[in-house]
């Protein structure tokens, strides 16, 4: 998924220049960063490869929260309003994240240990993760036993096939593509065709494809091997859907939902209230919990506002969490200083990696000199400040996160985790090695108040290097389609990428593959090499997820070290905070926010 | 016992307000801080290399021990220190007092040229249609009209962006001299209608009257007429307002930056500073960074407007206040 570049932010009228001066001294800032230990705990709880659970790991129920207590309802802030409940349809964080609480699908992730952090893909609706005998092209899936939806009715291979099938009808337009690509056998949006009306003009896929032989067996038959289906299966665009129930495009505001809560009311633009759902059975359940009565869900509670809420903690707001909504940059040192909000306050990794990408299609760029000028001259200061600093970024040494398997935290090509503020001298003599000292690099910038913050100093340290260079501002509306345009004139901007799940077949198929290249696609350096194709080629067909996690990191260092196209800035990060009757609190690393499942009121 | 030996001196207008000025001491003491505020603006860059440092450095970037990672001083009131003597700017660390020596020196610049050409354009088409009257009267006074019916506001931050692009190359980054002179072209377009209005009404009196008609019957051709006879008549209004019009277009021009569409980072802008300032980085970490745009604008303001009124009584003791 890519990172929206899309801020709202109201033009404020003059203020009165007396206003501004009526307020006190102020008392400095927070304390300096470096807190050595705590970056080796995230490095070393990113070390662990997710692996894939097997039958005993996917029985439920959920191993209980250290003194869970049930009952009690909790308040939830949010800041955009749910614009889809279809789960085919959800592919935004805050979607994914309340569909932790409604829908289930075949797999899901199951922590395995209290704080976030450790995590393996196991069996929901399906006894196991899945099993394959010829290395990913076939994979069998077996439901469990009652399982059933909010209305009572059983959960069977029929609503699971169902599910998949209606993932090719038109209006099944916003969720994940891989699943549908993967069984017609196609990249793009060609998918469609094999099944153009979903299976409401009563087509249905070919057993060749899904197989569906009794009541509780699934088999999922591809041409070429996918052995990340698990990973894929996870997510909320691939949870089950009823076939009895199933309303089409008005599925998407009245869901009939399998997870431990159901909506009870859900008002657009302004409220949701779930409640639970009694046909929840906790016993066929390895990952959920239903400590909580009721949520009250309120929407258009901005950063800022959600943040003074739950720092006055009065009221309800007492029982107040956000799932997504993250402590805004303005209050993060005041959050992090206050002992009090220590045992409130929870902090982790985003799955998006910020990288400035170097455009390889124009001239001057395709000197190998010239890139490594860049990637030693670049400050990633300027950026892990604007936004908050480094509980809100932490410089980056490859393109492979801490989120996804695989991460190396030693890996740092351009010394940028010692020098953070760039080598402006290394840089110097590669862009005199190479004769080009003054060349002209222009830099297009999100006009946004961070980007125009990092981009100016991001300006000041390519000058010391010797480059000439023009900032060039791009309306935030618009950034991503002015970029990913083939001919743009923008040698050097910078994007964020995040992975769909904890693999970079998410990541670097999509990012740098040559193939790919077209307009409005995401290789936005347009980098084409043909070692980086044809690796990509090859790791996707290995089946072990440990093994290609290792080939993929491989992959990352090649990239960084010899081709040299993007030279990554940071790994978002984001410190949430709740009220102080809210327990249970915990940020989960794969939904990137608080873990709504295993909350509870104290 | 001596005779008194006062005499009767003869004095020029100009004398006798430079006089009254002299006496009046609010006005005098506003007139000097004017007369700081530009030179300082004038010499921003003597003072800025005699203190060593620029408004360019990224201090968060080359002092790296004096910030925290999001970019916020370490040190109480925003770095204040020997070194740094009006402390450093939250985010990249730009030192605050060379950063506003040369943003008084932006936007004084800016204000300055902005008030002659609105001046100029006042004087041209506003004793034009005074002398003339009729068809040119008439179209000229529409023309106002026109435009003093034009949210001024609005159509500076809805034109600025348009007005530069039709400068800049795509490939280059735009100058800063462009933005300047949008800036002024802008604030020009909507700035002169009211000086205009004023000196038509002006000139339309003084046009009826003996010595106006004097010379015409003399024979003196209307350019002379205009130059000899009515300009040092309408000198009084062009001065008062031009220094009620000059403050205006300082906060003009700062409430233009302070929404992004007027100078831009890193360039040095009071306006801009308050912009910084306003962000939620600033109110919560480093208060103090405030003063500095915030107290040096509220004097500059009111000097001049105190200097405006001044001036007026000097001119016009007559007129009640």
């Amino acid at each position: 998924m890519s990172k929206g570049g899309r801020h709202t932010y109201a033009a404020i009228s003059v203020l009165a220049a007396g206003a501004l001066v009526l307020t006190g001294c102020s008392e400095g800032g927070s304390k300096g960063g470096g807190d050595d230990k705590k970056q080796q705990e995230n490095a070393e709880r990113q070390q662990s490869a997710i692996k894939f659970g097997d039958a005993a790991a996917s029985k439920g129920p959920a191993a209980e929260v250290p003194g869970a207590k049930s009952g009690g309802t909790i308040s939830v802030l949010a800041r955009d309003s749910y614009a889809h409940l279809d789960p085919a349809q959800i592919y935004v964080q805050d979607e994914m994240s309340v569909s932790q609480l409604l829908h289930r699908g075949l797999t899901g992730y199951k922590a395995t240990s209290n704080d976030g952090s450790k995590h393996e893909v196991v069996g929901d609706l399906a006894t196991d993760s899945g099993t394959t005998t010829d290395g990913g092209k076939t994979w069998k899936f077996t439901l469990k036993d009652g399982i059933k939806f909010q209305d009572g009715s059983a959960i069977t291979s029929a609503d699971v096939r169902h599910t998949f099938e209606r993932q090719f009808a038109a209006f099944i337009n916003q969720g994940p593509p891989y699943i549908q690509q993967w069984l017609a056998d196609t990249p793009g949006t060609d998918y469609r065709k094999l099944l153009p009306d979903g299976p409401f003009k009563g087509k249905h896929l070919p057993d060749s494809t899904l197989e569906t032989p009794d009541e509780k067996t699934v088999l999922f038959k591809f041409k070429n091997p996918h052995p990340d289906l698990p990973y894929a299966l996870a997510m909320t665009g691939y949870a089950v859907v009823s076939q009895k129930g199933d309303t089409k495009e008005k599925y998407d505001k009245a869901p009939v939902v399998t997870g431990p809560y159901k909506i009870q009311e859900f008002k657009s633009g302004k409220s949701m209230v779930l409640v639970k759902n009694e046909n929840w059975d906790p016993a066929t359940d390895p990952l959920r919990h239903q400590y909580v009565d009721r949520f009250n869900i309120t929407f258009n509670q901005q950063y800022e506002d959600s943040t003074k809420a739950l720092l006055a903690d009065s009221g309800t707001d007492r029982t107040g969490v956000s799932f997504s909504n993250q402590v805004d940059a303005g209050n993060l040192s005041k959050v992090l200083n206050d002992p009090k909000m220590k045992s409130r306050t929870v902090s982790g990794f985003q799955p998006y990696v910020g990288q400035v990408n170097i455009n390889m299609s124009h001239a001057e760029m395709k000197d190998l000199k010239v890139r490594q000028a860049i990637a030693y001259a670049l400050p990633v200061t300027p950026f892990v400040r604007a936004y908050g600093g480094t509980d809100a970024m932490e410089v980056a040494g490859g393109i492979i996160s801490p989120t996804v398997s695989g991460y190396d935290p030693s890996f740092d090509p351009y010394g940028k985790k010692k020098k953070p503020a760039g080598d402006p001298a290394k840089a110097k003599k590669l862009l005199e090695e190479a004769g080009k000292t003054g060349l002209k690099l222009t830099f297009g910038y999100i006009n946004t108040p961070e980007g125009q913050q990092y981009s100016t100093a991001m300006a000041a340290g390519l000058e010391k290097a010797g480059f000439d260079v023009q900032r060039q501002e791009i309306p935030a509306e618009t950034f991503y389609d002015q970029v990913s345009k083939l001919d743009n004139n923008y040698d050097i901007f910078h994007t964020a990428w995040g992975a769909d799940w904890p693999s970079a077949s998410t990541v670097i198929p999509p990012l740098y593959d040559g193939r790919v290249i077209a307009e409005g696609a995401q290789n936005y350096s347009q980098v084409n090499d043909p070692k980086v194709n044809s690796e990509i080629d090859r790791i996707n067909k290995i089946t072990d997820p440990v093994k290609a996690a290792a080939e993929w990191e491989t992959l990352d260092k090649y990239l960084l070290t010899k081709v040299v196209n993007v030279v990554p800035t940071a790994y978002y990060k984001q410190v949430q905070i709740a009220g102080s009757k809210i327990g249970g609190l915990v940020y989960d690393d794969i939904i990137a926010g608080v873990d709504a499942r295993r909350l509870f009121v104290k | 016992m001596k005779a008194e030996e006062e005499q009767l001196v003869g004095r020029s207008p100009g004398q006798l307000m430079w006089i009254r000025f002299k006496r009046d001491r609010t006005g005098v003491i506003s007139a000097s801080v004017v007369i700081f505020f530009f030179l300082i603006g004038l010499l921003a860059p003597v003072v800025s290399w005699l203190y060593g440092k620029n408004p360019y450095t990224v201090y968060a970037d080359e002092r790296p021990e004096l910030f925290d990672s999001a970019g916020v001083p370490v040190q109480p009131n925003g770095g204040i220190s020997g070194e740094f003597w009006f402390g450093l700017e939250p985010g990249n660390g730009y030192d605050v007092f060379t950063k506003l020596l040369y943003g008084i020196r932006t936007s004084l610049g800016i204000a300055v040229a902005v008030t002659l050409a609105t001046v100029l354009t006042g004087i041209i088409l506003g004793v034009t249609a005074g002398y003339l009257g009729g068809k040119a009267d008439y179209w000229i006074s529409r023309v106002i009209d026109f435009l003093l019916a034009f949210p001024a506001q609005l159509f500076f931050i809805a034109s600025m962006p348009v007005v530069v692009s039709l400068f800049v190359s795509p490939r280059d980054e735009t100058p800063v001299y462009v933005r300047v002179v949008a800036l002024i072209l802008v604030m020009w377009f909507l700035g002169w209608m009211s000086l205009g209005r004023i000196l038509r009404g002006t000139t339309l009196a003084l046009r009826e009257r003996e010595f106006i008609e004097a010379a015409k019957v003399s024979g003196a051709p209307p350019g002379r007429i205009i130059r000899k006879e009515i300009l040092p008549n309408v000198v009084t209004p062009i001065l008062v307002q031009s220094t009620y019009m000059l403050p205006n277009f300082v906060t003009a021009e700062a409430g233009l930056s302070f929404l992004g569409v007027g100078i831009v980072e890193p360039t040095p802008d009071w306006g801009q500073m308050f912009s910084k300032a306003s962000t939620e980085l600033v109110m919560q970490n480093d208060i103090t960074y405030m003063f500095f745009p915030g107290i040096s604008m509220i004097i500059f303001v009111v000097a001049f407007n105190l200097l405006g009124d001044s001036v007026r009584d000097a001119f016009d003791p007559k007129t009640a206040r």
